[in-house]
């Protein structure tokens, strides 16, 4: 089981194989929507997890459209007026993209290192608040696949274990999980 | 009283003084309660209190302000809060 620890102003990650798996999958899929392509991508298309996931993908052309509601959710109008708000995103949205696409790189380096020697481990002296924002994206981005509400929690239990969402769900609330266990520690002093 | 009578001339004192700009954070249901706290600590140097109370008034009342300023600093709250994935816009403040 998946958790962040903290020792002084230490912090780390133990992860099963299977959960780094799952992250690295996420973030490299979030990173190719961002459009950032340019690394070893270790999901397989044909892993029904993958499969699942492959939702997140948009085409090449419609990266950098405002329309896709994830990369919305992610990089959003600052006005409510959308010629004001237009103008705002030329000269923001660059920056805003570069920070997203550099902590979720990170996270991606830290989890590659136990998905390439193939066991579970520990992501040592990671940045604890790195982490939270790369998670919190991801969150972000499966909420919109997943149209969260304040009833999804209710809908997650009663889902079937062959229903195919059951486990997008469950990743989504692992997530959260995970953040308010780093909150915690981050809290801590 | 005289002053608004000049006032109310033929002048747009918008047009004179900068009138403040007020950042928004808007409810959704993916934020975690804790996160947004931390975030408003964090960005706004907010004490826990004052944190949690905005919080709460995003969660309940659907929005909050939580920093007026001029329009570029409340462009560099907006794109901050948007780093940390926090709805936000920012509105010229009417009210005052």
């Amino acid at each position: 089981m998946s958790a962040f620890s903290r020792n002084g102003g230490i912090y780390a990650l133990a992860l099963s194989l299977d959960e780094a798996h799952i992250l690295i999958n996420l973030v490299e899929q979030l990173l190719e929507l961002l459009g950032e392509g340019d690394f070893n991508h270790h999901y397989d298309d044909s892993d029904p997890f993958a499969q699942l996931m492959s939702q997140l993908k948009a085409a090449p052309e419609e990266v950098t459209a405002p329309e896709d509601p994830v990369l919305l959710r992610l990089l959003p109008n600052a006005y409510a007026d959308p010629e004001a708000a237009a103008d705002f995103r030329r000269y923001t949205e660059p920056t805003l993209r570069g920070k997203k696409k550099r902590i979720l790189a990170e996270v991606r380096s830290g989890l590659e290192v136990l998905v390439d020697e193939d066991h579970a481990g520990i992501i040592e002296d990671l940045n604890p608040e790195n982490w939270l924002l790369a998670i919190n994206d991801l969150r972000l981005a499966l909420s919109v696949r997943l149209e969260i509400t304040p009833e999804s929690f209710d809908l997650f239990e009663t889902l079937t274990e062959e229903d195919p969402q059951k486990s997008l769900y469950a990743v989504y609330f692992w997530l959260g999980w995970m953040q308010e266990n780093l909150l915690t520690l981050l809290a801590g002093g | 009283m005289a002053s608004d009578t000049l006032i109310e001339s033929d002048l747009d004192i918008s047009q004179l003084v900068d009138k403040p700009w007020t950042t928004i954070v808007w409810d959704d249901p993916v934020n975690l309660m804790s996160y947004v706290t931390f975030v408003f600590v964090k960005l706004f140097g907010f004490s826990q209190e004052k944190a949690h109370a905005l919080m709460m008034q995003v969660h309940t009342e659907g929005r909050a302000a939580v920093s007026t300023g001029s329009r570029e600093e409340m462009e560099r709250d907006v794109q901050r809060l948007h780093e940390r994935g926090l709805w936000a816009t920012l509105q010229r403040d009417d009210k005052i």
